[in-house]
């Protein structure tokens, strides 16, 4: 099933230390050879600041040879580098701790930092001294020290570069000590940062293709490496799954998605199954007009992207063949099965599409064999059975659905739709549309449009 | 003007020629045979006659020496400046004629002739020739006395010439204070006056009489000291063009390029014998340089291209030129350089820093090259032999083009580097193969190649993406947007259709393309078109419905790819516009046939159409329709009351939809089969199974929709016997009917059949869906109004990203979703096609949300 593995295509778009749990984990599934994994293990330490950790590979990779001196130097030199840097910015952060500080810290920034300065002669390298201690503990693996640092550097700094930048380290620490509702906090204001103004590129973020300046294109490189981290996070909150289509299903990330990173398509397509049970109540009609959309994008991308996950949504809803779907099903276990960020949802992600497939055959078919049915969702028969009854009774075809055990199969009446039901649906949204219509006539009157008036509305009714 | 070597010397024996030419100034050789007679002012021009007279013998001795073969091209040729003095005697004379008859407007008209003539020697900056003085002050005192007369008998003079009397005074009077100290000197003591612009001239004037018809080298010397005007020797012609005459004669051929009466062909011929004796690098250049435009001026016209010898004879100049300056890194072609002796032979030592910089461009060489090779397309009739015999120059222009390529490539000037880069893409792009690699191997075979080069075994979609890769990064917009188009086009035409949708997208042409210039559109038109057809050789009906409808819709197909004039109905061309749309014809091996592209439009309607017409079941909602043009050709033929066998594309495709209309998807998949343009397209065979597979499922469909009411329940493998499906496509087919709400039916599974369920719509319960259709279609038009008054920055729908607000109503929540999302198209704009996309897919599923 290696071919389906996504880790090579993901890995470029992570950051150095982000990659570590991705190997790791390839080292557990064993798709490919240890020791290559191994030596990249060893590659990606090498180049970081912890040096034990890489001495450690080293020895493992290469049993019978000496380890290289320059690994000695560079660890002195990091500890040096480290006790300096401490010093930096420990006068700082002495000031910002200290609760009479923190209390006079206002929003505004640069009000801020000339306080500072005014009254503890704090200037602005001094706080630079911050973000760079922080990177630098990120550096040797100290993700937790180095969250701190940046928050703190974040909350005073006012060079967009550096905030940005410092964004970007602080969500890595957080997912990499797996404080995951910090990081979903985290990745919001990132994600807003990135939508409201067309960022620099942080330095480490910087593709080859960094000369070309072009700030829609910064802004896809953003957005793309951000689509790429929010994975972690997504997979790993429990709310996740959610979001995710939230996120992902945003016009904007979703472009991003199709133009240049559709093997995102994989996690969205399971993220949209996973989130059929879990979000039943509230949501389950938004989810299913979710996989609606993902199932168009995946139609539309097809010739670009393609895997099991994504062609056992489009063999069900696109060409409604159960039979090529519940093939593609079992191969997509194994896919999820293997994948690092899906692994965990596999047993979750199989009793959804399960539902999916029943829930759809009962939509298109009037009498189904109840054996049928169970070969198709690969169940025994008499599993088949308990399951199908827990479908019946769970979803709202309850009321027409009937298990005839004679002859074994279920009788599904689904009465059509009045016709004023079907008036009412239609108009339904009428009024509120033009409402809003009205409503931005009116901004559009004001010059400097007004904050947020609808939202309310939408409340309110 | 400056003098070489010989120059300095004779100086002192040119001088009393010069002065003495000028006193004879009011009349010469031509001003003798002058049309008007002067028999008044004989008397006192006979002075200056007489010495004309003596002059005009000598003149004449001199040809009657000469050989008399050539005497027709015996021509006295001076220098610009004594052409210039002459021209303006010439007018002084004919104002002297029109004064005597008092006619003021003929001297207003020369006056003005002569004031701008006296402006153009200022600007080469030489001194006011004391004849222009002279000649003001006469006419001051001819206006003083005119004025004067007539004053004293008013009714002489007509209202014209009064007019031009008063004019002419106003003129004179400005003109003389601007001379004003001139003047003074000159009425003070004429001759001596006369005396300062000689002394100043006649360094300078030096050789300017020395040339002497196209023989003047050998005679020269003797010549020049013989009263500046030379006799000819015997010598041949042979002897005529050396290499030290070159730069002479070349200024010769140039000062005559333009003149009504110069013998083009002639000037050729001198060229190319120029060409022959050049020795230097230096002479070649400058002679070649000469010769190719000389080539290219054989035609007066714009409407006729040059004839082909000509242009072969051209195209292999410039070869030879390139190959030149190519060698020679130390000889450079500029388009700006500074002022150079066009007289004097120049080499690398000579010069400051070691180059010699000529002027010329061979950039419009080449351009024009190109053209007058489209142009003589465009002027050969293309079923002819000729056409193909001119198309096989294709090789030898492209072979220049890359050449010229790899010149500015080494000399690296961007600007003509992209224009030379979008010739050769242009060449190419539309070309299958095959060719491409013919004309590649040419280039290969050259001695100069440019840095992109097509192997043997390449892929010609590299050379064309290198190609364009490096005209994107071009400053130049225009240059840009062209390689864009030629790049998508050539995806298409390898039915890359993906990637040539996608990059037509996201380059926003769409959007901008109403401002390009024409040439721009029709290369759209034809992009645009190619598309269509690839989605159709893909099997993607849909997408090649869509892509070829807005072309195919308009009915001016041909206009439009620009392949033939259009018969406008209602105007009638005037012949400036009918000639511009002639120039902009593409020749016909590049065309795109239109009567495959109209059947391929035509059939994919129908697959589109015919399914949807069956599926309508009130008359109201039959106007809906997709592709208007088919509905039309189809109303026309249900009204033909007796059809006779199909003969054109477009009777079988009738004829086709009428059979599939009816379920009979063999006929219909025999008719259009038999359609014979398929044969033009290169997989002609795999093309026609696909239409016979999207007949069988489409058939299947239309087949559904029209009969269902008549039945309660259908056996699916009846359908597949039917329709010759597989059981599975059969069902698979249904289920998808039945999952998107098109036929309300369900399957049973255990018997295998599908099992319909009909409501009968009351007319009220059908007026009042219908009023809500119209309600919902009132309110989304709305909404675009609303979207395009407050444009694309104002996001009006857009609100907080939704994220924040999901605890909101679901419905509600959903539903701005769908808003969010026609919004989100303008908003992510800049992120290409996936914003458009979004676009797209936001309509629709807010439509999807209304039917649920």
């Amino acid at each position: 099933m290696a071919e389906y593995d996504l880790t090579r295509t993901i890995i470029p778009h992570c950051d150095r230390h982000l990659v570590f749990p991705l190997l790791t984990h390839i080292v557990e599934n064993e798709l490919f050879p240890a020791e290559q994994v191994q030596k990249a293990q060893y590659e990606l330490a090498k180049e970081t600041n912890m040096v034990d950790y890489a001495v450690s590979l080293f020895e493992q990779l290469y049993p019978d040879e000496a380890v290289p001196d320059e690994f000695a130097g560079k660890r002195e030199n990091a500890l040096s580098t480290n006790e300096r840097l401490q010093q930096d910015a420990q006068a700082v952060l002495d000031v910002i701790t200290n609760p009479e500080v923190a209390q006079s810290l206002r929003q505004d920034k640069n009000q801020n930092l000339q306080y500072l300065k005014e009254h503890y002669n704090v200037t602005l390298e001094q706080i630079n001294a911050l973000y760079n201690f922080g990177q630098f503990q990120y550096s040797y693996g100290n993700y937790s020290g180095a969250a701190d640092y940046l928050y703190h550097f974040r909350v005073l700094s006012t060079d967009p570069d550096l905030t940005m930048s410092a964004h970007w380290g602080k969500l890595a620490s957080d997912i990499l000590t797996g404080k995951w509702d910090v990081a979903l906090e985290e990745l919001n204001t990132l994600r807003e940062a990135i939508d409201s103004r067309s960022p620099s590129v942080p330095q480490f973020a910087s593709a080859p293709s960094s000369s070309i300046t072009d700030p829609a294109l910064t802004q896809l490189h953003s957005r793309t490496w951000l689509l790429h981290w929010s994975l972690f996070v997504y997979f790993n909150h429990p709310e996740g799954r959610t979001l995710l289509l939230e996120t992902f299903l945003s016009p904007t990330y979703l472009n991003t998605i199709q133009t240049s990173c559709p093997w995102i398509l994989r996690y969205l397509a399971a993220a949209a199954v996973l989130s059929r049970k879990s979000s039943t109540g509230a949501l389950s009609s938004r989810v299913r007009h979710s996989i609606r959309e993902i199932v168009k994008v995946i139609q539309m991308e097809e010739y670009q992207y393609q895997d099991p996950t994504t062609n056992f949504l489009k063999e069900l809803y696109v060409e409604f063949d159960f039979e090529a779907a519940q093939k593609e099903l079992g191969r997509a276990e194994h896919v999820v099965g293997n994948d690092f960020f899906l692994t965990e949802f596999r047993d979750d992600f199989m009793d959804n599409a399960r539902y999916l497939i029943s829930e759809a055959y009962c939509r298109i078919h009037q009498r189904i064999d109840i054996a049928d049915l169970s070969e198709r969702l690969n169940l025994s028969k008499e599993d088949g059975e308990k399951w199908i009854v827990n479908l019946i009774r769970e979803t709202r075809m309850g009321a027409d659905a009937k298990i005839d055990l004679e002859k074994n199969v279920i009788e599904i009446h689904r009465p059509a739709l009045p016709v004023y039901q079907s008036i009412i649906e239609k108009t339904r949204g009428l009024a509120f549309r033009t409402q809003a219509l009205g409503a931005a006539m009116t901004r559009a009157q004001q010059a400097p449009p007004a904050t947020e008036v609808l939202p309310a509305e939408v409340e309110a009714r | 003007m400056s003098s070489d070597d010989e120059g300095a010397p004779k100086a002192p024996a040119a001088k009393p020629a010069m002065s003495r030419f000028l006193r004879t100034a009011g009349s010469d050789s031509d001003s003798s045979d002058e049309e008007k007679s002067d028999s008044e002012e004989e008397s006192e021009v006979s002075q200056e006659e007489g010495q004309a007279e003596q002059r005009r013998s000598r003149f004449l001795r001199t040809d009657i020496d000469d050989d008399a073969s050539d005497e027709d091209v015996t021509r006295v040729v001076k220098s610009a400046r004594d052409k210039r003095l002459e021209e303006m005697e010439a007018c002084g004379k004919t104002m002297d004629n029109a004064l005597k008859i008092n006619d003021w407007v003929a001297i207003s008209n020369e006056f003005d002739r002569l004031v701008r003539m006296v402006q153009r020697q200022q600007n080469v900056s030489e001194p006011v020739p004391p004849f222009y003085i002279r000649q003001l002050v006469n006419l001051e005192s001819a206006l003083n006395t005119a004025v004067a007369k007539e004053k004293e008998a008013k009714k002489k003079m007509n209202a014209s010439n009064a007019r031009a009397l008063n004019g002419m005074r106003q003129k004179v009077k400005k003109v003389t204070k601007e001379f004003e100290a001139d003047i003074k000197r000159f009425q003070t003591d004429p001759d001596a006056f006369e005396r300062e612009y000689t002394a100043v001239v006649a360094p300078e004037a030096a050789p300017a009489p020395r040339p002497r018809a196209r023989r003047a080298a050998e005679s020269e010397e003797e010549g020049a000291e013989d009263d500046a005007f030379t006799t000819v020797g015997k010598g041949g012609k042979a002897m005529a063009f050396t290499p030290e005459s070159i730069f002479k004669n070349l200024q010769l051929v140039q000062e005559a390029r333009g003149k009504k009466n110069t013998d083009r062909q002639e000037q050729i011929r001198v060229l190319e014998k120029l060409l022959a004796v050049a020795v230097t690098s230096y002479q070649r250049i400058r002679v070649l340089l000469t010769l190719i435009s000389a080539r290219f001026d054989y035609n007066s016209s714009v409407a006729t291209h040059v004839p082909i010898d000509l242009w072969v004879n051209a195209q292999s100049e410039v070869d030879q030129l390139i190959g030149i300056i190519m060698r020679e890194p130390q000889y450079v072609i500029q388009e700006i350089t500074e002022d150079y002796d066009e007289l004097a032979e120049r080499t690398p030592e000579t010069e400051k820093d070691g180059i010699v910089r000529i002027r010329g461009s061979v950039i419009s060489f080449v351009d024009r090259l190109d053209d007058e090779f489209t142009k003589s397309l465009q002027n050969i009739d293309p079923h002819g032999t000729e056409y193909v015999d001119r198309l096989k120059d294709e090789k030898g222009l492209y072979c220049t083009i890359c050449r010229s390529q790899a010149l500015y490539e080494k000399t690296n000037s961007d600007d003509p580097l992209g224009r030379v880069i979008m010739r050769r893409l242009e060449h190419i792009y539309s070309k299958p193969d095959a060719v491409v690699h013919a004309l590649e191997s040419t280039v290969a075979a050259s001695d100069i190649k440019p840095s992109i080069v097509l192997d043997v075994e390449g892929q010609t979609s590299s050379l064309i993406h290198s190609l364009s890769i490096h005209l994107y990064k071009s400053s130049n917009s225009f240059l840009r947007t062209r390689a864009m188009l030629c790049h998508i086009y050539h995806y298409a035409l390898h039915n890359d259709f993906h990637t040539a949708r996608d990059m037509l997208l996201m380059s926003h042409l769409q959007e901008s393309i109403y401002s390009a210039d024409v040439a721009t559109q029709i290369l759209y038109n034809r992009t645009v078109v190619q598309l269509g057809l690839s989605a159709f050789r893909c099997g993607l009906i849909k997408e090649a419905q869509a892509t070829l409808q807005d072309i195919c819709a308009t009915q001016r197909v041909k206009e439009l790819l620009a392949q033939g004039v259009h018969q406008q109905r209602f105007q009638v061309l005037s012949p400036e516009q009918e000639k511009a749309e002639r120039q902009r014809q593409l020749p016909f091996h590049m065309h795109i046939n239109t009567e495959l592209l109209e059947a391929a439009f035509l059939v994919s309607s129908m697959l589109v159409e015919i399914p949807l017409l069956a599926s309508i079941d009130s008359e109201d909602q039959k106007r809906k329709a997709i592709s208007k043009p088919f509905r039309r050709l189809l109303d026309f033929a249900d009204r033909q009351i007796f059809t006779g066998p199909p003969e054109s594309t477009r009777d079988h495709i009738m004829q086709a939809s009428k059979a599939l209309q009816n379920g009979e998807w063999e006929k219909c998949r025999d008719l259009i089969q038999s359609i014979k343009i398929w044969s033009l397209m290169p997989e002609c065979n795999s093309v026609k199974e696909m239409l016979a597979k999207r007949i069988q499922e489409d058939g299947l469909r239309t087949y559904l929709f029209t009969y269902a009411p008549h039945y309660t329940t259908l056996s699916l493998s009846l359908l597949s016997r039917t329709f010759s499906l597989p059981l599975r496509t059969v069902t698979s087919i249904v289920s998808k009917m039945i999952w998107s709400e098109e036929l309300s039916a369900s399957l049973d599974q255990a018997a295998g059949v599908v099992v319909f369920h009909r409501i009968e719509l009351s007319r009220t319960q059908q007026l009042a869906l219908s009023l809500a259709d119209k309600v919902n279609n009132m309110v989304e038009q709305n909404e675009k109004t609303l979207d395009n008054k407050l444009g694309p920055a104002a996001t009006w729908n857009d609100r907080g990203d939704g994220a924040k607000g999901a605890k909101g109503g679901e419905q509600a929540a959903e539903r701005r979703r769908g808003g969010e999302r026609r919004g989100g198209g303008a908003r992510g704009g800049g992120r290409g096609r996936g914003a458009r996309f979004a676009q797209g897919l936001g309509n629709q599923m807010t439509g999807a949300q209304r039917n649920r």
